[in-house]
């Protein structure tokens, strides 16, 4: 399945932006400012539907012309291109994106053309897949880690890091102790929040 | 490829001077005209890049540099001057975000001369004696007096420095220093296996294109680096980035002190590890246990290694200095990956040594004059300034720095592969200080004698 | 260092996001079609690819002609002559040395890719290369990763510490001394991912 490389789900979606009066200007500068606003980081609306590993949000105006002998042409609408690489099957994550962050995507899609709205949610999940277009061609460098799985190794990595430094040249039964009070506090620790930069150098202990 | 024209090549780009003194002069113009009548009577001054051998050295050598304010202040052609490359038209001081020169590295820090600006030209004066460059930088003072419009507003001494009585190739943390300068294709110099690129086998040794190091020819890439118009103006220079690194060695005594005495391989293999290479001057590649002077002594061996043998590291760690600076073949591809990363060193030392046992001061004036000549400073000295001394993703490393040259503040970590032996096993030194901090400098252009000729008549058209 | 907000940028933490466009005759596309089955049945031909590591993502998205999407009448229809390549990559490093990269040592991998489409100049040697991806390259509005802090060196790294200390955790019943070798084991086999993660270098 193109779409899919081991369990990790590329999709590409590229939503027609509706036209207005004026054409489609409106509604794509509408979009740009919508996405400016958007939250980063912690509180994005793709950190809430926290199976997305990285996706983007695109306006594409027009295909690109690049000289001659080749011909010049136009798109007669403007896109939105969305762009995610999330764990798990298509539907289930249309269902979050609706179910879970329904404001964030309502400011965004009301501004294409055919959108349904997301209370319901099969109708949008249906218009999603209307837009959908196979992707060709997938590379996942990791295509075998969900993204907890992803966030909790880098802060087990940072954690075992700090351990061994903190814990060198200890004699064997001392060692072990701190081992096991080590293996106990990482198995307590918070899960690590997605969307933002971690990792504390070994000082900051 | 015929060989370079040496005469038109100023001799610090072509070789790497070995004369006891240095002295660098940085001057400012101030009136155009004037300005080019002192670059004229420089020329006739200048050495040129034509190899002399032992009976006809000469006792003193001249070079000039040229700032990008130094260009405008002569009065260079607008569609000339902006032709010139980005990184080298802002200048070093502008570029510090991407070579981390923040915190004790920022321009608050650095000599008065790099904070006032602008220099406008740097005059590299080599000598046999300190007779000989008083007397070579009196004669070139008196030649900016004359001319009017040039004045010197700074200098800077460095030498050799003397350990026991003798001038030696150290630097101040007690490290043997000028091995692996690249070898360039048409340059007329004594080369050496290891210097240049990896050939196809895997195991012999080809020279780097010579458009790596001077404008007009092609690179590694197969294209002419960015050079501004016309060609006489460019070909046969090449760029330099002169950077004064202060060197703490009263923290790099202790620090090695202290985890020497934890690191089971004991204090003098930690600071092996730490660069590379034994302080002697020995590979770690070719003598992971001990220095071995027959190694140093012989240029076919002494910087003639790969580390595709070494992937782990256990012998020359992934994050040591030389490892860092030229990964040779440590990222696969034939060294396709690191060939185009290279640059020439020029350094000198400047203050005096502390003797070996003394604790070392830190306040001290003693460091390195560093100089690396490359024909795209942002291709080549930015890029592992930021993607491999201040940043290790490519050696496989996250966020770790070099640890003798990185700006770490006091974070940050060095690891020391080891083995399952318990006599040899990994090894982190954490809490790292900056062991070297920069106290200014900027970005040059070492113009051909061509172009120098050109400049002092005011003849530069841009067509 | 707080996400800013209102900032139109291709960057996030230590991710790219680049997206580019190309168009193709669309007799050329079937062979672009072909040579991507090919690589997808044939890994090993995808291994320089892997070795590279600093890509997370990476697709390639073909549209043919009359395949954007038309939801409905108000839309006009589109009259287009070329069918086209849409490329997304989510990878780690500056755009000059992703590209520098690519093009000193997987050329010919490009280049059998991107052939196929209007005017490529061909992926060595590099400074056309790079103006024809400028060219046809188009900004990311918005820019979401979930590991900022991580490349995707970074991220196998910490895979590989995670794998190894479960490991380990199964010895900690053991006798101190059968512990203790199983300990230096360990470290031998993590101290190459040992690396902080954290910010980026300043984009150049």
């Amino acid at each position: 399945m193109a779409n899919q490389s081991g369990s990790v789900y590329g999709l590409t979606i590229l939503s027609p932006i509706a036209r207005s009066a004026h054409g489609s200007e409106s509604h794509s500068l509408a979009i740009r400012q919508c996405l400016e606003k958007l939250p980063r980081g912690a509180d994005s609306p793709f950190a809430k539907v926290s199976s997305t590993h990285m996706a983007r949000l695109v306006v594409m105006d027009d295909v690109v012309y690049f000289g001659r002998p080749s011909r010049e042409e136009h798109l007669r609408s403007k896109y939105l291109i969305f762009e995610s690489n999330f764990d798990g099957d298509l539907d289930p994550y249309l269902r979050r994106l609706a179910v879970e962050v329904p404001q964030e995507v309502h400011a965004v899609w009301r501004h294409c053309e055919g959108y349904p709205g997301v209370e319901n949610v099969d109708a949008f999940i249906r218009y999603m897949k209307r837009c959908q277009v196979e992707t060709t061609f997938f590379f996942a460098d990791v295509n075998d880690k969900t993204v907890q799985q992803t966030l909790q190794a880098l802060q087990t990595q940072s954690a075992v890091t700090a351990f061994i430094e903190k814990n060198q040249g200890k004699p064997a039964e001392e060692l072990q102790r701190a081992f096991v009070k080590f293996i106990d506090s990482l198995q307590s620790a918070p899960p690590p929040v997605p969307g933002i930069v971690q990792g504390r150098e070994l000082a900051d202990e | 490829m015929s060989k370079l024209d040496a005469t038109d090549i100023q001799g610090f780009a072509l070789r790497g001077y070995t004369f006891p003194l240095a002295r660098f002069l940085f001057v400012r113009i101030s009136d155009t005209k004037k300005g080019q009548a002192f670059v004229a009577e420089l020329v006739s001054r200048l050495t040129t890049g034509e190899k002399w051998d032992e009976k006809h050295k000469p006792r003193t050598t001249v070079n000039v540099a040229l700032t990008y304010p130094g260009l405008v202040a002569l009065g260079l052609p607008q569609a000339s001057l902006q032709g010139f490359p980005v990184e080298f038209v802002q200048g070093m001081k502008a570029r510090g975000g991407i070579l981390c020169d923040v915190g004790k590295n920022a321009p608050q820090h650095w000599d008065g001369v790099w904070q006032e600006g602008p220099v406008h030209v740097w005059l590299g004066i080599y000598a046999e004696s300190s007779e000989e460059l008083e007397q070579k930088c009196a004669e070139l003072t008196a030649l900016a007096e004359r001319t009017g419009g040039a004045a010197i507003v700074g200098k800077q001494d460095a030498a050799a420095l003397v350990i026991d009585g003798k001038p030696s190739r150290k630097e101040h943390f007690g490290y043997t220093d000028g091995f692996g300068n690249p070898d360039y294709l048409g340059v007329d110099r004594d080369t050496q296996p290891g210097q240049g690129k990896l050939a196809p086998d895997g195991k012999s040794w080809l020279p780097l294109a010579t458009g790596e190091l001077l404008l007009g020819y092609a690179d590694e890439a197969g294209e002419l680096p960015v050079a501004p118009v016309p060609h006489l103006l460019a070909n046969n220079g090449t760029f330099m980035v002169y950077r004064k690194l202060h060197q703490n060695v009263a923290t790099f005594r202790a620090y090695m002190k202290e985890k020497g005495k934890l690191y089971p391989g004991g204090e003098e293999k930690l600071k092996a590890k730490f660069v590379g290479r034994w302080r002697d001057g020995t590979p770690l590649e070719l003598s992971p246990d001990h220095g071995d002077a027959a190694i140093v002594a012989d240029n076919n061996r002494n910087v003639n290694f790969t580390y595709g043998g070494d992937a782990d590291g256990a012998r020359c760690p992934l994050s040591a200095h030389i490892r860092r600076a030229n990964p040779r073949d440590a990222f696969g591809f034939h060294g396709g990956l690191t060939n185009r990363r290279r640059i020439t060193r020029r350094g000198l030392t400047y203050g005096p040594y502390t003797p070996d046992g003394e604790p070392g001061d830190d306040k001290a004036e003693h460091g390195v004059i560093f100089m690396a000549l490359n024909a795209s400073i942002f291709r080549q000295f930015e890029f592992v300034q930021q993607q491999w001394i201040e940043y290790g993703n490519d050696a496989r490393q996250g966020n770790d720095r070099d640890a003798l040259l990185g700006n770490h503040e006091g974070k940050g970590k060095f690891v020391v592969p080891g083995t399952d032996d318990a006599a040899n096993p990994p090894f982190i030194c954490g809490g790292l200080p900056s062991f070297v901090e920069l106290r200014g400098g900027d970005y040059f252009f070492i113009p051909s004698i061509t172009a120098l000729k050109m400049i002092g008549v005011g003849a530069v058209d841009p067509r | 260092m707080a996400e800013k907000q209102g900032v139109m940028s291709n960057i996030n933490g230590k991710q790219y996001a680049m997206n580019a466009i190309s168009p193709m005759k669309p007799w050329k596309t079937w062979i672009l079609r072909a040579f991507f089955f090919f690589l997808g049945h044939f890994p090993s031909a995808g291994r320089d690819l892997v070795n590279l590591s600093f890509i997370h993502f990476a697709r390639w998205v073909i549209v043919r002609r009359n395949q954007f999407p038309r939801l409905s009448e108000h839309q006009p229809p589109d009259n287009l002559r070329y069918d086209y390549l849409l490329f997304f990559s989510n990878f780690n490093g500056t755009w000059n040395q992703y590209i520098d990269a690519f093009s000193a040592v997987l050329s010919r991998g490009l280049d059998a890719i991107w052939c196929w489409s209007e005017k490529f100049p061909g992926a060595a040697p590099v400074t056309p290369f790079k103006e024809y991806i400028a060219q046809g390259q188009f900004e990311t509005d918005y820019y979401y990763t979930a590991y900022p802090h991580a490349t995707t060196n970074d991220v196998k790294a910490a895979h590989r510490v995670t794998a190894a200390l479960e490991a380990l955790a199964q010895q900690r019943g053991k006798t101190a001394a059968e512990f203790e070798k199983a300990y230096r084991q360990f470290l031998v086999s993590v101290q190459g991912d040992l690396g902080a993660t954290g910010e980026a270098p300043v984009g150049t």
